[in-house]
Parts: C-alpha cells; structure tokens; sequence
C-alpha cells in the first residue's frame, strides 16, 4: 500500500466541486501538485492533513484512513501552510520547543537541537524569530515540522516569496530529507521547481487530474518542439506541412513542431517564399510550463467572476 | 494534560513579552474603582466601595475573558491554529490552555483590584471569603473565556472579534447586578438582571462579604461553566478549517 493514497477522493463548497474524484498513489517521493489558482490544490492538501473532510470519497495516509483514523495520521505527517506560520514573539528555539513538546517527542531537548542544526539555525536560535529573514523562518518552519521525524511531509508552496539562494536552499533540504526515506507532498507555482525537484508531477485543474507522471516523460510526451523566428515586416499566417503555427509577438513568429531542428530549414524556406527577411531562427525544448499550458483549460472564465461565490470559498478555506 | 500546559505557557510567555499589554490590562480596571467606586455621589448603600467591588471584580474577568477570545484569533493569522489542528495533541487541549491561561490572567488582574480596593478603603475579607472569592471568579472565568474562545473559532478576523465583543460587554455589564442593588432597579432591567450571568458572580461575593455563602447562585456558576466546557469541547473536536 502506498503511503498517501487517494480513491475518488471529492470535496463540494455548496455547488462548487473543488476537487473531483481524485485518485492519487504516492509513495517515498518528491510529488509535486501543480495548478491554476482555485484549482484544488489547497482543498486537496487540508483533506489529506485530517483539516477538512471530503464529501465523497476515501484518503489514507500510511494505511490510516484520514477521517476514521484522523488522530493517527496527525502522528504520521506534518503540515507546513502557505503562509509563514512562525511566532515572532518567541525565540527560534522556543518556536521549535513548542511543537516538539506538543508532539510529545521523547528526549525532547537532544531533537530541538538536532533539528535546528540540520536547518542551519543553531546561530540564532536564540535570537526572537522577529528578527529572521524570510528564507530562516521557512526553514524554522522546516525544523518546527520535522522535529517529530513525521513519515510524510506536506508543504503549501514552500518556496512562495523567497529569493533564489532561499530558494535554492530549501530544496537541497527537501531532498536531503527524501534521500532519508519520507515522502513529500508539495503544491507549487513555480513551474521551474517543480521541474528539477519533483519526482513526479500531477497536474491539477478544476479538481482533476489532468496529467501525472515524471517532469521529463510529461515534456517528452508533448513531442513538440517550439520554433522562433525573428523576421522583419508581418507576416500573413503561413501553414506548413507538419508543424503548427502558433502565432506573431513582435518581430517573433513562433511554430510548433515534433522535430525543432529537422523543421527549420522548412520554416526558413517558407518565411522567404512569403518574401520575408529570416534574421534568425531558435530552437526551444519544451519546458513543463508549456505541458502545463497545453493541459490546463486557459479559455475559462465564460461564466464571468462570481464574486460572492469566490468569497464563501476563500472563507471556508481559512 | 501534557498538551494544555505547553498551551499554557506559550500564552503566557508571549503575554510576559508584551510590556505594554500587561500594563494596560491593569489601569483599566483600577480606572473603573476609582472612579465609579469613590467619585461618583451615589447613596443607595451605605458604603458603596464595598458594594461596587465585587462588580468590579467580575466586570475585569469579563473584559480578560472576553479580550483573550481574540488570543485565539492571533494564532489564526499567525497560522498557528491550523498547525496545531493538524497535530495528534488533542484539539480540546488548546481550548483548555486558552480557558486556563485567560482566567490565571484575569485572576491576577483581580488580585490587583482586590489589593487596590482594600487600599482604598473597602472592609477587608477574611481568608475563606477570599478564596471563595477566587472560586468564583475561576468558575465565572472559565465560562466566559470558553465562550469566547469559541466564538473565535466562527470569527476569522480582529475586527469582527472587536465587533462580537463591544456587542456584548457592554449589554452584560449593565443589565447585571454590579452598579446597583436589585431594589432600586426598574422593574424591567431586575428581570434581565436576575438571570445574568455576571449577576451570579456578583451576588456569590456579595453574599460573602455579609458572612453568608450563596449556594444558589454558585451551584449556578459551577452547573453553567459544566455545560460550556463540554459544548466548546465538542465544538473543537469537530471544526474544520
């Protein structure tokens, strides 16, 4: 059985389905869930940490059903929202005390520290976290969560707000502590992150999963590669054989194509037929923001914004 | 247990941090006793320190009750409430170590008031009066900060909590038993006032101070905070986010 495991797994606000038979496996990994704001992310990360209860479906986590055993999943995992969630009254290690001493750790005070100095901390541990940056107070987040050595980890955009050496930094962290055997469950705006970080991705929109494997077989599935071409003068939309134009921004015409570099000698020719002046011609691979685009529903938005709906949900989320 | 004492001594740390709230907490009150209590010319008791004490008294427990309920809205903001439902600590630890750390703070508030009012000139309490003064205004404290926390959990920012409580300090306080004995009351607000809550309070230590002990409205007090502990109890166990 895997460690988090999801069978049809739904959560209605009023008629709103913010997340829609989900089935999910994920076991020992860096799993990544990526998706449009409103798309279920948060919904689904609040009913696998016992926050909220689905309206249909089952979740377990290390065999633990997330509503019967509830008390039990809460010793297995830990939980990191999105917002910075540190109290600036205390010190770091007070910060740190508290939830180790809530978690009812055996040989406390040893944990505290050791868990400090796996997050770099030990320093200013006794410094009022007031006076921490950004990227310390994320990884006292860290410590305050993996002061209990929990088996899954969930973290809401963990690297939300943070410059990139904090960044940087984070990551090393979450993958040092894979490398140790937990599982990680992260949401994730950054489409770059997710890319080198993950294990495996699921995409996730309108509270479906819409695409899920490793970064690398997502992007070699699309098989298109992006051409560009810098061209002087408009140019009138052109089709060519086995590629897909895609549009003009600029002085820049862009085609889709399943080999990048076999369709620019095709591109240039047509370009010049069409008497236009080719300056130059760039091949781009696919990146995972692009599997994204191609995935997710960007036309959306016909039924217009329906604001009282959007504020009951923002409400129930808190 | 071990979950309500850490509760415990997070609020209180972080209060002993806030100079400025523990000082504020204490003028407001001494505030009310010098000049309600000695400045203002009423006569329809004999001494009117020793009657308006007691009010005083359980008016400062209803401010530290009612103000701690937004104890409870800070660790919404700071993020704090939802890591802690998430933690396998019983949920209702955190409703007790707020109920525990809300009334210790009142009681200390208390003690300040009684200090002051026996400086200014109230008749001094003997040692049972005292502690079952203390009784009390414990019992008073947990039903008031066990609402109020409670309250908090249905109100997500300051200031609706701000809102909730000016609503119902106010209407507490003067429909009770605490500026005025029932007798000279209208007849109206001595109906109202008869089933305040503050007025069971206030009653109990009145009735103390002329040497008899008032069952009634005690077992009252010890029936209602009962009744609230395991409302708000049931309550926790079962909010969601």
């Amino acid at each position: 059985m895997a460690v988090i495991e999801t069978n049809g797994l739904t959560r209605y606000y009023g008629p709103l389905c913010a997340v829609d038979h989900l089935d999910l496996a994920v076991d020992h990994e860096i799993f990544g869930i990526l998706g449009p704001n409103g798309s279920g992310k948060t919904t689904t990360v609040l009913m696998l940490t016992t926050l909220l209860s689905p309206t249909e479906g089952r979740a377990s986590i290390c065999g633990f059903d997330v509503v019967k055993d509830a008390p039990r999943v809460r010793e297995k995992i830990s939980y990191v929202p999105q917002d910075m969630a540190v109290d600036i009254k205390l010190t770091g290690r007070e910060n740190v005390l508290l939830f180790a001493r809530l978690y009812g750790v055996p040989d406390y005070k040893h944990r505290v520290e050791e868990a400090l100095s796996v997050m770099e901390l030990t320093g200013r541990a006794d410094d009022l976290v007031r006076t921490y940056s950004g990227g310390m107070r994320r990884r006292l987040e860290l410590a305050q969560a993996l002061v209990h050595d929990p088996e899954v980890l969930f973290l809401d955009e963990p690297t939300i707000g943070l410059d990139v050496t904090a960044r940087k930094r984070i990551w090393e962290h979450i993958h040092s502590l894979r490398k140790e055997g937990m599982t990680i469950f992260v949401t994730t705006h950054y489409m770059d992150e997710a890319d080198h970080a993950c294990d495996r991705v699921g995409i996730i929109d309108r509270g479906r999963i819409v695409a899920l494997d490793s970064p690398a077989r997502l992007k070699s599935r699309l098989q298109q590669d992006l051409v560009f071409a810098r061209v002087s003068g408009v140019c009138p939309v052109i089709e060519i054989e086995g590629m897909t134009y895609l549009g003009q921004s600029g002085d820049e015409i862009s085609f889709a194509a399943e080999n990048g570099s076999e369709a620019v000698p095709a591109i240039k020719d047509a370009l010049t037929s069409c008497g236009l002046h080719v300056y130059a011609l760039s091949v781009r691979e696919p990146t995972l923001d692009d599997v994204f685009i191609h995935c997710v529903d960007t036309t959306r938005e016909p039924e217009g914004f329906d604001d009282r709906r959007f504020r009951s949900m923002l409400r129930r989320r808190k | 247990m071990r979950g309500i004492f850490v509760y415990f001594g997070r609020d209180l740390l972080r209060w002993s941090r806030g100079k400025l709230a523990v000082i504020s907490a204490l003028v407001m009150p001494a505030a009310w006793l010098v000049f309600v209590g000695l400045a203002l010319p009423i006569r329809f008791t004999d001494h009117y320190l020793d009657f308006i004490t007691p009010g005083i008294l359980v008016m400062t427990m209803l401010t530290a009750s009612l103000t701690g309920g937004a104890l409870l809205i800070f660790d919404k903001i700071l993020g704090y409430f939802q890591k802690f439902l998430a933690l396998p600590t019983p949920r209702e630890s955190l409703l007790y170590g707020k109920i525990l750390f809300i009334t210790f703070r009142g009681l200390i508030q208390a003690t300040i008031i009684l200090a002051m009012a026996f400086l200014l000139g109230a008749t001094i309490y003997g040692p049972l009066q005292l502690g079952l003064t203390y009784l009390i205004l414990f019992l008073f404290g947990v039903v008031l900060s066990g609402f109020a926390t409670t309250i908090a959990l249905y109100i997500s920012d300051h200031d609706g909590y701000a809102a909730f409580n000016a609503m119902i300090s106010m209407p507490l306080f003067f429909t009770s038993s605490a500026l005025m004995p029932y007798d000279v009351m209208p007849e109206w607000l001595r109906v109202i006032a008869v089933f305040n809550p503050l007025s069971f309070a206030i009653d109990a230590i009145r009735g103390l101070s002329i040497g008899m002990i008032a069952w009634v409205p005690i077992g009252a007090l010890v029936v209602l905070s009962g009744v609230m502990i395991l409302t708000c109890t049931w309550q926790f166990r079962n909010v969601t986010v």
